[in-house]
Formats: structure tokens, C-alpha cells, sequence
């Protein structure tokens, strides 16, 4: 995988996800945070169905101006650029630094500490409210017409 | 013709089984464990693997990512070793599952919701359609039965449903996504109740109790979402059931007499082998099943086996589906799990025909995932406008749309009623095929107007109460083309052998020792997830296939 993305390519890579995902509101830009560096080879390794429209994308793009070129591909080459964008996007939201920004522990276990207390819903009342408009299912006939 | 005694002999690999079923998914698990248990020789062909719960991403730092491609539902996007193509170039909605011991429910969301009493009657009710051959009622202590094995949560009392018997472990906590979807529902003053899932709250038959870890869609690592790998089979396998795995079936083999003897299949390592059995057992899915039973045609039976109805693969029922995304402007830990459903509305249900409709629909919220759930549901890029300006989803409206919906947005599924059409059908593709040269299958399937009107008439329903409870955001995605988890229909039960291919018990009405158990054989859809009802069904015909083993005719 490593040969695939040389220095031009990362270049390359580097432009558009900085078009992509800029540095905004506190928020660092996509370079800041290396999805161009060895988060980029990790990603292509996860999903290498994506190679083909990644480098595709890229290639057509070189040496453009990354704003200009994002936009190309847009319009002529979509899913070289949702190829990007989701090579961008996935290594910029697995940085441990991107996920404290927004809060995101990752998918972590959290058992619930006791599965036979009380719901709150049940202690006040909201469930209750559900339960007094009754039953609503319709009764099944007593005959079927087959 | 004779009638044999099933015997409780072990088999060797050459005897002839008293039984062989096709696929180990929850149907087929279900007849394997309780025929094994009742000392009866089974064999089972599986296409797919044992699954290998520390293959799941769910643990790792790339869950979402890989979710959206190894572990997506639909076959001809994730193109796993496993998997057949399915031409579905002339399909509304895209059939989704899984090859492998427990079958498609290794990605299922878990949503336990056995199907209601109107729904084994809509043509006595709405005139549509037709009933099923049994009630509600008589499915009930099946129904019972197989929640303590599958170790159902959930809490008791739903006015949804006629009193039952309580779930074997508590509902799992709702959480802020779940309390804040039942104050919408409040604020209308529409039904909503705790969610009942797959996925116990507490150790139970050998699954780990829920850590709420989200990742229900892409195999629970944990061991705590109810799949048959962990709750059926190592009973089965106990009781002396043999499970054959990398196991794919060409065809069902018939004598001169009209009886099914068995099975050819090609295993793992492309050899082409056969397994003979005294009675076969279909439980392979709504698109599987015609499969194997169009693939088996004959010179006796020159339609395909089971077909003299002419109904096998026709009335397709895939279960159009809407989603509805709401955003809010407070914290609810949406990534947190579990991906089962939060709570359910059946609010409209059950037919009100000035909707415009007949039948209904069940409504259950889930959590929205991680960060890039905000541009994507369960690996479909259904919220991706095709036309959109490179600004428009990326740069610093892409910031702006994270912080706006990651971790304060759910979404709400709406699987409506889909009432069965002769022209929603599985065919035999003419020239794709599966990697052994297997002719895979091919779908013509339409929305039908009351699909499109009861799901439009959901849709308004649904964000008036997100608006109601406050939501910031709406987004409406109606039917989805990646939302066809649930594969019924395709061989349908019923009294007639003019206008069914089985009866009430799973029995094909043209080969007597020719069984199918999965979900084909439904009548009608319901507008719930059907895992339960398949389940329960199952178990039903089991029962009674034990009960009558003395009578049975084998080749």
C-alpha cells in the first residue's frame, strides 16, 4: 500500500481534505492532524476498495488548486471525490484528538449498573400516561374468512 | 412409498440423515436444536462460517469505517467470500443479510416485535391480501417458549400487544435518545413503549448481558445480541446435530416417487458433494429459498420442486421503509448503544382506511451512530444529496453539520405494512452466478401505492412529533432503496395447494418429506421486523414434525 501513495499523491491528498474538512471554530483542519501521514495508509489498508477511486481522484487532480480540483471532481467524478472525502473524513474522526474535541468516547462499554432497578420512565409516571389510553392492538377474529 | 421411524442413531458422514437443513440461520437453528434434542438425526448445510466474534469491528477505532463495507447488509456491496450477487437492477428495494451460522440476523438491530393479532387476519379485516392459516393466539406459547431462548428484554404490559407472559431479562435502559423520543411521542399523546430486543440485560443461554457498546449492526462483539450461533447451536451440537459450514446447496434431489432424498452441494473447497436425508428442511430465506427450489427443477417437476402452484418466488415482500432523522439542541449520547430500538410506537398501526391506507406501520427509534453517522445510516449513504456543491456537505458546513447533529440526533425507522404482490418476484438470473457457477437470483420488485401512501402518511406523522418535542432538524428519507432486511413471502402458506406452495405446518404441499421453516413462507409481511415470528413459527412446525415423525412419509 505504501507504494501507491507517493509524495505527490500525499500532496495531493493534503490539499483537497484541507478543502474538505478546513480549520473552523476551534476545530483543526484535516493536515493538523495528519490524515495525510500514516492515518492515510492505515485507512487504505481498512478499505482498499476505496484505492481505485481514491487514486483516480487524486491523479486527476494534481497539481491543480485543491479547491478548484474538488470541485471538478464533483461534478465530472463523484465517487472519486466521496472516496476522498470518506479517506478524509474517517482518519480526521479517528484521531484521538478530533474525538475529544467533540466529545466522542468511541463505542465504549458502558454496562448498565443495575438492569432491575426502576425505570425513571416507570417512577414518574410518563409509562403510566401510555398504559391509561389503553390497549389499542385490534382482537383477532373469531372466524377467518379463508 | 414407506413410513419411517426417525431413529435417535448418531450419523456417520456417509448415512443417510434423518433430517437435513438447509441453512443455520434463526429458522433452521430453531429446527436443529429441538429435532437434535428429540434424539432425531440432523445434518446441516451452511454457506457461510461460524462467525468469529473477535472479527467484529465494534471494539475498534475503525468500527464506522469498515461498517460501511466488510460488515454492510447488502451482498453485492460488502461481496464477502460468502455471498451470492443478486440482480437487482429491477428492484425498488435491495435485499439485505448474511451468510453464516445465525444467519442475517449477525447484523440485525435485534428489534424483537412478534407480529400482532390483526396481522394474521387482514383479509377478514381489510379485505386485502389473504389470512394466514393460524391465529395470533395459537402462536403464542411458541411465541413464549422461544423468548427464554433467544433471551429476550424488554418490560411487560405493552397495550400493543395481548397480555403474555413477561421477557426472561429487564428492558434495557432507553437512555436520553430513547426519553427524549418519548416525550415527542407525549406531546402528541401517541403510544410509545420500552423497546423489546434481542439483546438481554443480564448473562442468559449462554449470551453476555448488553454493555451498550452500539455496534449491534456490525456483529455484537460482545456476545450479548442474540444470534443462534450462541444460543442454539452449541445445543444442537450437544444433542448430535451435524453442522457442515462453507456448505453451498445446488439443488434438492427427488426420486421417481416425487420425494425429496437429500441435497447436492459444493463445499469449501469447490468439490461437489451430496447429502441424503429421509426429510429436508428449506431454511435459506425469502430470496434463498425459491432459489433452491427454482434451481431444483426437474423432469417431473419442470417449474422448479414444490411448484405446482406456480407461486415460488412470487409475492415478494421486502418491507419498504422510511427514515426520519431528528436533530435536537441538547446532548443525547446517540452514539451510546444499544442499536437495538429505544422505544416503539405502533400509534398507527393498525388500519384506519381515511388515512388513504389500509394496514400500518410500526415506528422504532435507534441512536444515530458515530460522526460519520451524521452523514450516513447503518453504511448507506442515505443522507447525501447526489446533487449537492462540494460546499454543501464538506468544508465548514461539514463542521457545522457534525457539531450540529453528532450526538444530539436519532433516527426514527418506520417499516410499513407491505401487502403481497404476484409481480414482486424471485427469478433465476440467466447468466449471473454465484462463485460455483450457481445461478444467483434476480428480483423484480415495485412499491405498491399503499406502501408509498402509508409511508408518506408515517413520515408527516413522525416529524410532527420530533417538531413537538422539540426537535431543531428534521430530515425525511423516504424508501430506502438499502433497507431489505426482511425477505418473506416467496412461498406462501396456506390451506389451498392451488394458492399455496406449504401448508400450516411448513409441509410443501407437492413433496410430502419437502419442508420449508424461514420466513418464505408468511402469507402477509405485518409492518414489523419478523425475526420473532419466524422464530416462533418455527419452533411451531418443529413441535409438530417431532409429533408426527411415526407418520411421516420419506423417501
Amino acid at each position: 500500500m505504501m507504494s501507491l501513495i507517493d509524495d505527490t499523491r500525499r500532496t495531493t491528498f493534503l490539499g483537497i481534505s484541507d478543502v474538505l474538512i478546513p480549520e473552523f471554530e476551534g476545530m483543526p483542519a484535516a493536515s493538523s492532524v495528519e490524515v495525510h501521514g500514516k492515518m492515510l495508509d492505515h485507512i487504505l489498508t481498512l478499505r482498499p476498495d476505496l484505492v481505485e477511486d481514491f487514486l483516480r481522484g487524486l491523479d486527476a487532480s494534481c497539481g491543480k488548486d485543491p479547491e478548484f480540483a474538488a470541485k471538478e471532481l464533483n461534478e465530472g467524478d463523484h465517487l472519486a471525490l466521496s472516496a476522498i472525502g470518506l479517506v478524509a473524513s474517517a482518519g480526521y474522526y479517528m484521531t484521538p484528538q478530533v474525538r475529544n474535541l467533540i466529545g466522542y468516547p468511541g463505542q465504549e462499554s458502558k454496562p448498565d449498573t443495575d438492569p432491575d432497578a426502576t425505570p425513571e420512565y416507570v417512577s414518574n409516571g410518563m409509562l403510566q400516561e401510555v398504559i391509561d389510553r389503553g390497549p389499542i392492538f385490534k382482537p383477532t377474529p373469531l372466524k377467518s374468512n379463508i | 412409498m414407506s413410513k419411517s421411524n426417525l431413529s435417535s442413531k448418531k450419523l456417520d458422514r456417509n448415512r443417510i440423515a434423518d433430517v437435513l437443513i438447509i441453512g443455520a440461520g434463526p429458522s433452521g437453528s430453531v429446527a436443529a436444536k429441538h429435532l437434535a434434542e428429540a434424539g432425531i438425526d440432523v445434518v446441516c448445510l451452511e454457506q457461510g462460517h461460524m462467525p468469529d466474534a473477535n472479527k467484529y469491528s465494534g471494539r475498534r477505532p475503525e468500527w464506522e469505517l469498515v461498517s460501511q463495507k466488510q460488515w454492510h447488509p447488502n451482498p453485492n456491496y460488502r461481496d464477502g467470500e460468502r455471498d451470492y450477487p443478486i440482480n437487482t437492477k429491477e428492484s425498488a428495494v435491495h435485499p439485505l443479510m448474511f451468510s453464516g451460522v445465525g444467519g442475517s440476523a449477525t447484523l440485525y438491530a435485534g428489534h424483537w416485535t412478534p407480529f400482532m393479532p390483526s396481522d394474521f387476519r387482514v383479509r377478514t379485516l381489510d379485505g386485502v391480501a389473504d389470512d394466514w392459516p393460524i391465529s395470533y393466539e395459537e402462536l403464542t406459547p411458541f411465541l413464549e417458549e422461544i423468548e427464554r431462548e433467544v433471551g429476550v428484554s424488554g418490560l411487560g404490559g405493552n397495550p400493543a400487544y395481548p397480555p403474555k407472559m413477561g421477557y426472561p431479562t429487564p428492558a434495557l435502559p432507553i437512555g436520553k435518545v430513547g426519553s427524549k423520543a418519548a416525550e415527542c411521542l407525549d406531546a402528541m399523546g401517541w403510544h410509545w413503549w420500552p423497546g423489546t430486543n434481542a439483546i438481554p440485560s443480564l448473562p442468559h443461554n449462554g449470551l453476555n448481558a448488553c454493555v451498550r457498546r452500539g455496534t449491534c449492526m456490525s456483529g455484537c462483539p460482545e456476545g450479548a445480541k442474540s444470534t443462534t450461533d450462541i444460543t442454539h447451536w452449541p445445543h444442537a451440537i450437544k444433542a448430535g446435530a451435524r453442522l457442515i459450514t462453507g456448505a453451498r446447496v445446488r439443488k434438492i434431489t427427488t426420486n421417481d416417487a416425487g420425494l425429496a432424498t437429500g441435497a447436492v452441494y459444493v463445499d469449501q473447497s469447490g468439490r461437489e458433494r451430496e447429502q441424503k436425508a429421509s426429510i429436508v428442511i428449506i431454511c435459506a430465506n425469502g430470496i434463498g429459498t425459491p432459489r433452491l427450489l427454482l434451481l431444483s427443477a426437474n423432469s417431473r417437476f419442470p417449474e422448479g420442486l414444490a411448484n405446482s402452484s406456480g407461486l415460488v418466488g412470487k409475492r415478494l415482500m421486502m418491507h419498504p421503509f422510511s427514515a426520519v432523522q431528528a436533530t435536537f439542541n441538547e446532548d443525547l449520547e446517540s452514539w451510546r448503544g444499544p442499536f437495538g430500538q429505544n422505544i416503539s410506537s405502533y400509534e398507527f398501526y393498525e388500519t384506519d382506511k381515511s388515512r388513504g391506507f389500509v394496514r400500518g406501520a410500526k415506528w422504532g427509534i435507534m441512536p444515530a451512530g458515530g460522526p460519520l453517522g451524521a452523514t450516513s445510516f447503518v453504511g448507506s449513504k442515505a443522507f447525501t444529496d447526489p446533487d449537492a456543491k462540494v460546499e454543501d456537505m464538506w468544508g465548514t458546513n461539514f463542521h457545522d453539520m457534525v457539531e450540529r447533529r453528532f450526538g444530539r440526533s436519532m433516527v426514527w425507522g418506520i417499516i410499513g405494512e407491505d401487502l403481497p404482490e404476484e409481480s414482486n418476484q424471485v427469478l433465476l438470473d440467466p447468466t449471473l452466478t454465484d462463485s460455483d457457477g450457481i445461478p444467483a437470483p434476480k428480483l423484480l420488485y415495485k412499491v405498491s401505492e399503499n406502501s408509498e401512501r402509508m409511508l408518506r402518511f408515517n413520515e408527516e406523522r413522525c416529524v410532527e412529533a420530533c417538531l413537538a418535542g422539540g426537535a431543531i432538524e428534521t430530515n425525511v428519507f423516504h424508501q430506502m432503496p438499502d433497507t431489505g432486511w426482511h425477505l418473506l413471502g416467496t412461498c406462501m402458506m396456506g390451506n389451498d395447494p392451488k394458492k399455496s406452495v406449504v401448508d400450516q405446518w411448513g409441509a410443501t404441499h407437492d413433496v410430502p418429506n419437502l419442508y420449508i421453516f424461514d420466513g418464505s413462507t408468511f402469507p402477509t409481511s405485518a409492518g414489523l421486523n419478523p425475526t420473532a415470528t419466524i422464530m416462533t413459527l418455527a419452533l411451531r412446525q418443529t413441535r409438530r414434525l417431532i409429533e408426527q415423525r411415526q407418520k411421516q412419509e420419506v423417501a
